[in-house]
């Protein structure tokens, strides 16, 4: 299977004529600030790792596309602030997401706690059948870990979460947990041949929340 | 001015040295890098340059080379005492030497350090021999050796308690200092033909001795000389050197001994004469600005001296590296051993530069209209980064706003006149303090900046992903500082919160005053309620709407074909702009960029920073035409390099021609009440209905009266009305007449309508305010710009006085 991830910018047709399926997911990350949402996109989308990843303010965009047997995955990905304060423009985003991450840093319980809150306010207000996945991030500084992993884990197979610990440094599990969310959603016919996103017109996303349907 | 460069005496020196490596471990427990020793080193050393004394030498500049390299700029006056000894034989002269010394160390001890590097090559005599310490920041700046490999201080001269590990305490220099002393007075070094170690013996015996200095006189013979000195002088050294530390006189107490109070001015600093030259009059940190902007470099310089050697990569190539990072096996570089040599920085290029600047540019007469001689004029029309590198026009520029702000908040206006030329990058932090009228009053002190608060968190991780490429901001010494500034900040403002984002907007500040926190901070201070009033309310969303909504209107104002797009593509401010304005661009952009920026916005109103906003998108207007949503959003998810240059000219030039009541907002803080026919309350939900901007009865009157021919009125009430009462020269328009779907101006039926609207501010005049709004949409899909409305419509045109409209 192709797991490649392709070209920043534009989606890009994958090679090898077959694939003519391209899919188009909204995906949305969440958690506390300094957890490292930034650096796992920025690792899954350009494979770079910046030390000193600026703060996020609002929130910044990014495509990337995955390959799954013939069906190219082009994910939108909406990188969120992740103060406490910024959370009045979350939903502009998450509205109409089919896919989330949520991440916490391993070495801080509040970050957890922070993200389970997200879980909620997700599970109650997004779509409904939006996947979740949960990033118990900076795994390579495991020396300094607080939060368990089994205790993620059960949490995250109690509502019924993806789960994986992460590290954008180390890139450990990043492009494993797009691909695991990328498997999940549903990728029926038709789907996603669209020329443009989903995602795209926030505004009317927001007047269609009804709209639970992965690619159309 | 003497024409003979050859001898100008130059008392600008650097030294260098090596910074530690970390060994092994590259990052520290929360997975960041470690700060690298010499950007530590760095971002103490600031502080040093604050230092301003007679006794010691200024600190000019810390640089950092490759591989840890740091080099220190600082002065250098006259000649060291280790080269001067044999003219330092009498009684009085030796004295004079003590006594100053004592003044320097106090200086030192005032501002809470150690000096721990006292020896003769460290103590400068100049012609009057006046003392001047040399290199005393070492041992602060390498925080007490820590970042350095190589210990400090001359032996010789170290007390026995700094041999056993004790530091920090002036009374350690006092010794040394008591040593230095002794060793003039018995004209003879101590020691001079032993080892170290044996050195470190005999210091460490002296440790249960009772009279340290008849001891030393004894040893070297010279107990005679020591026997014929006054005994006050005697017993003041002995003191000195007294193996107790707390025994050992401050360097306070020696200043006061009345061995030098009675006799004070024999012993006390006398002013050299002033140099000829009269660039040497001037302060030495300009005269290092400028000597950088003729061509020096120091790095050359210590090159041309040998003190930076490089070797091929090859040979410092490890021979084994193990998994956990240590590297052994390579020969220990000969040049990274610490070289204690100095390099004079000559200033001849300088000199020649300067060689026809006229001697009343060093003294501006600027209260004096007859004397006013425009220096550097005709040069206004350079681009600005060769102003900035220009020796010339920078010392002009340099000497007209020094002594301007020696004048201010007199000369404010005078500031702000000349600011519109440019600013000089040495002063500028002085500068925009006093763009923003900022008077420092000794206020921030006050504040409290250390309980811990619920935003400390958030400070926390936000410090450390600011601006980091920045050496200063990246280093220990900047992230206590921002720390300080943004805990100072939201302690004074109760009503406001902390958002991500005002770290971005503090660094600027604090990069311009680092070695002056309370400028920063009150710069800070004034800077938000101008521009960003209301921001940080803890529910600023009504505010960030209401302006994100003004940024919209006048996209559609300038750029209409631009505006019309990106509506039709759903690409709102909302997803791109929050983070523009929220911090003036000092997230998006860094430093240097951001600089030239605020140059400007400085100027300006609170409205300045939209037209900032729009002369981005302008200038990246091709590419937005031909994008969709996903490429219009990437695009500014990594903005592009953006010219600043371009941007600045830009949004000045739409600053300067949009009248003020289109940028009218009600969130700002208003400092006179509007009048009769000024705008005043818009409701949010009002602005966000409409895509163009309104404009007060005012300022249209304004125009009609002063604008030549700048406005075209388009009044939309019926023909009759029309031909009842109008505004002179104004085009009518009968709403009724109009069809909306055809967005043609043609279909309007006005001949040459085009060109008559072209670079005219375009005033829809109407009853019915509706009516007037969609006429603008319409104006703005056809493409017109500098479309507006009329605040309350035609009627108010009535009530004004002198009546602007005509009847027939």
């Amino acid at each position: 299977m192709a797991t490649t991830p392709r070209g920043g910018g534009t989606a890009q047709r994958p090679n090898g004529a077959s694939q003519n399926k391209i899919c188009q997911f909204k995906l949305v990350l969440l958690g506390e600030s300094a957890v490292g949402k930034s650096s796992l996109v920025l690792r899954f989308v350009k494979g770079q790792f910046h030390e000193y990843q600026e703060s996020t303010i609002g929130a910044a965009f990014l495509t990337q596309t995955l390959c799954i047997d013939d069906t190219a995955v082009k994910f939108e990905i909406w990188d969120t602030a992740g103060q406490e304060r910024y959370h009045s423009l979350a939903p502009m985003y998450y509205r109409g997401a089919q896919a989330a991450i949520v991440v916490y840093d391993i070495q801080n319980q509040d970050s957890f706690q922070r993200a389970k809150t997200w879980v909620k306010e997700l599970q109650r207000q997004a779509s409904p059948n939006i996947v979740i996945a949960l990033a118990g991030n900076k795994a390579d500084l495991s020396n300094s870990r607080v939060v368990e992993y089994e205790e993620a884990k059960q949490y995250a197979e109690e509502n019924g979460l993806l789960f994986m610990e992460t590290s954008a440094k180390t890139a450990m599990n990043v492009n494993d947990i797009f691909l695991a969310i990328a498997k999940k959603l549903p990728k029926n016919d038709g789907a996603g041949n669209q020329g443009s996103g989903q995602g795209r017109r926030l505004a009317e996303v927001e007047q269609n929340r009804q709209t639970n349907n992965c690619c159309k | 001015m003497s024409p003979c460069v050859t001898k100008v005496n130059s008392n600008l020196a650097a030294v260098t040295f090596f910074a530690k490596t970390h060994a092994g471990d590259v990052c520290g427990s929360n997975g960041l890098p470690l700060t690298p020793n010499s950007i530590a080193i760095l971002g103490r050393a600031q502080y040093l340059k604050t230092i301003e004394h007679p006794n010691l030498c200024e600190y000019l500049d810390i640089i950092r080379g490759k591989h840890e390299r740091t080099i220190i700029v600082s002065e250098y006056a006259g000649a060291p005492l280790d080269e001067k000894i044999k003219i330092c034989n009498d009684v009085k002269t030796i004295l004079r030497i003590f006594y100053q010394v004592a003044e320097g160390l106090n200086e030192i001890n005032d501002h809470g350090f150690a000096c721990h590097n006292l020896e003769p090559s460290n103590i400068l005599l100049d012609s009057q021999n006046n003392v001047k310490l040399f290199n005393y920041g070492l041992f602060y700046m390498t925080k007490q050796g820590e970042y350095v490999s190589f210990p400090i201080g001359n032996i010789r001269y170290l007390p026995p308690e700094r041999l056993l590990g004790s530091q920090n305490n002036i009374k350690s220099d006092v010794w040394s200092l008591g040593m230095i002393i002794a060793e003039l007075f018995l004209e003879c070094q101590f020691w001079s033909s032993l080892k170290i170690s044996n050195i470190i013996r005999k210091i460490l015996s002296l440790s249960n001795v009772s009279k340290v200095f008849e001891k030393i006189a004894r040893e070297h013979n010279c107990f005679e000389k020591y026997d014929n000195l006054n005994s006050d002088v005697r017993e003041l050294i002995e003191r000195c050197l007294s193996t107790s530390i707390s025994s050992r006189p401050m360097p306070n107490d020696i200043i006061n001994n009345k061995l030098f109070q009675e006799n004070i001015e024999t012993y006390a600093y006398k002013a050299p004469p002033k140099p000829e030259q009269l660039l040497l009059r001037c302060p030495l940190k300009q005269v290092y600005y400028l000597w950088q902007l003729a061509g020096g470099d120091v790095q050359t310089e210590l090159k041309k001296e040998g003190l930076i050697r490089s070797e091929a990569p090859i040979l410092s190539m490890p021979k084994i590296v193990c998994l956990n990072g240590k590297i052994g096996g390579s020969k220990r570089s000969q040049s990274h051993l610490a070289d204690n040599r100095i390099v004079i920085l000559r200033l001849n290029n300088l000199v020649e530069r300067l060689r026809k600047v006229p001697s009343m540019a060093y003294f501006p007469l600027i209260h004096s209209p007859k004397f006013a001689v425009h220096y550097g004029a005709g040069m206004e029309q350079l681009p600005l980064v060769i102003r900035e590198r220009d020796t010339e026009y920078q010392f002009y520029r340099v000497m007209l706003f020094s002594r301007m702000l020696k004048g201010y908040p007199f000369t404010r206006d005078m500031i702000i006149k000349e600011a519109q030329i440019d600013i000089p990058p040495l002063l500028r932090g002085a500068v925009w303090a006093c763009l923003l009228d900022v008077i420092e009053d000794g206020s921030y002190e006050r504040i409290d900046k250390v309980t811990p608060t619920s935003t400390d968190r958030q400070i926390e991780v936000d410090i450390p992903r600011c601006h980091q490429y920045d050496e200063l901001l990246s280093s220990p010494e900047g992230h206590r500082k921002l720390k300080r500034l943004l805990k100072a900040w939201v302690a004074s403002h109760p009503q406001y919160v902390y958002w991500q984002g005002l770290d971005s907007l503090t660094a600027p500040f604090l990069y311009l005053n680092f070695n002056n926190e309370e400028r920063a901070f009150l710069s800070l201070y004034k800077f938000i309620p101008k521009y960003l009033h209301w921001f940080f309310l803890k529910d600023n969303s009504a505010v960030i709407k209401e302006y994100l909504c003004k940024f919209s209107q006048l996209t559609a104002y300038h750029e209409p074909v631009l505006a019309k797009h990106l509506n039709s593509i759903s690409f709102i401010p909302e997803l791109f702009a929050i983070p523009w304005f929220l911090t003036m661009f000092s997230h998006v952009f860094p430093l240097h960029k951001i600089i030239h920026l605020w140059d400007k916005l400085m100027l300006g109103d609170n409205s300045y920073p939209l037209f900032i906003g729009i002369s981005v998108l302008k200038q990246l207007k091709s590419t937005l035409m031909s994008s969709g949503f996903n490429e219009c959003i990437l695009l500014f998810s990594d903005l592009p390099d953006i010219v600043m240059e371009t941007c600045v000219v830009e949004s000045q030039k739409m600053y300067s021609v949009t009248p003020k009541s289109i940028c009218y907002r009600k969130n700002v803080l208003h400092e006179v009440d509007p009048g009769e026919f000024d705008i005043s309350d818009i409701s949010l939900s009002e602005l966000q209905g409409e895509v163009s901007p309104r404009i007060s009865a005012n300022d249209l009157i304004d125009l009609i009266f002063n604008g030549k021919d700048a406005v075209v009125i388009l009044d939309l009430r019926g023909s009759l009305e029309f031909s009842r009462m109008r505004v002179a020269g104004s085009i009518n328009i009968p709403f009724t007449t109009v069809l909306l779907g055809d967005t043609r101006l043609e279909s309007l039926g006005v001949p040459n309508l085009e060109s008559i609207l072209a670079d005219k501010i375009v005033v829809i005049v109407s009853v019915v305010h509706e009516n007037a709004v969609l006429f603008s949409k319409f104006l703005i899909d056809c493409g017109v710009s500098r479309v507006c409305v009329l605040h309350q419509g035609f009627n108010i045109l009535h009530a004004v006085v002198p009546s602007v409209l005509v009847s027939t």
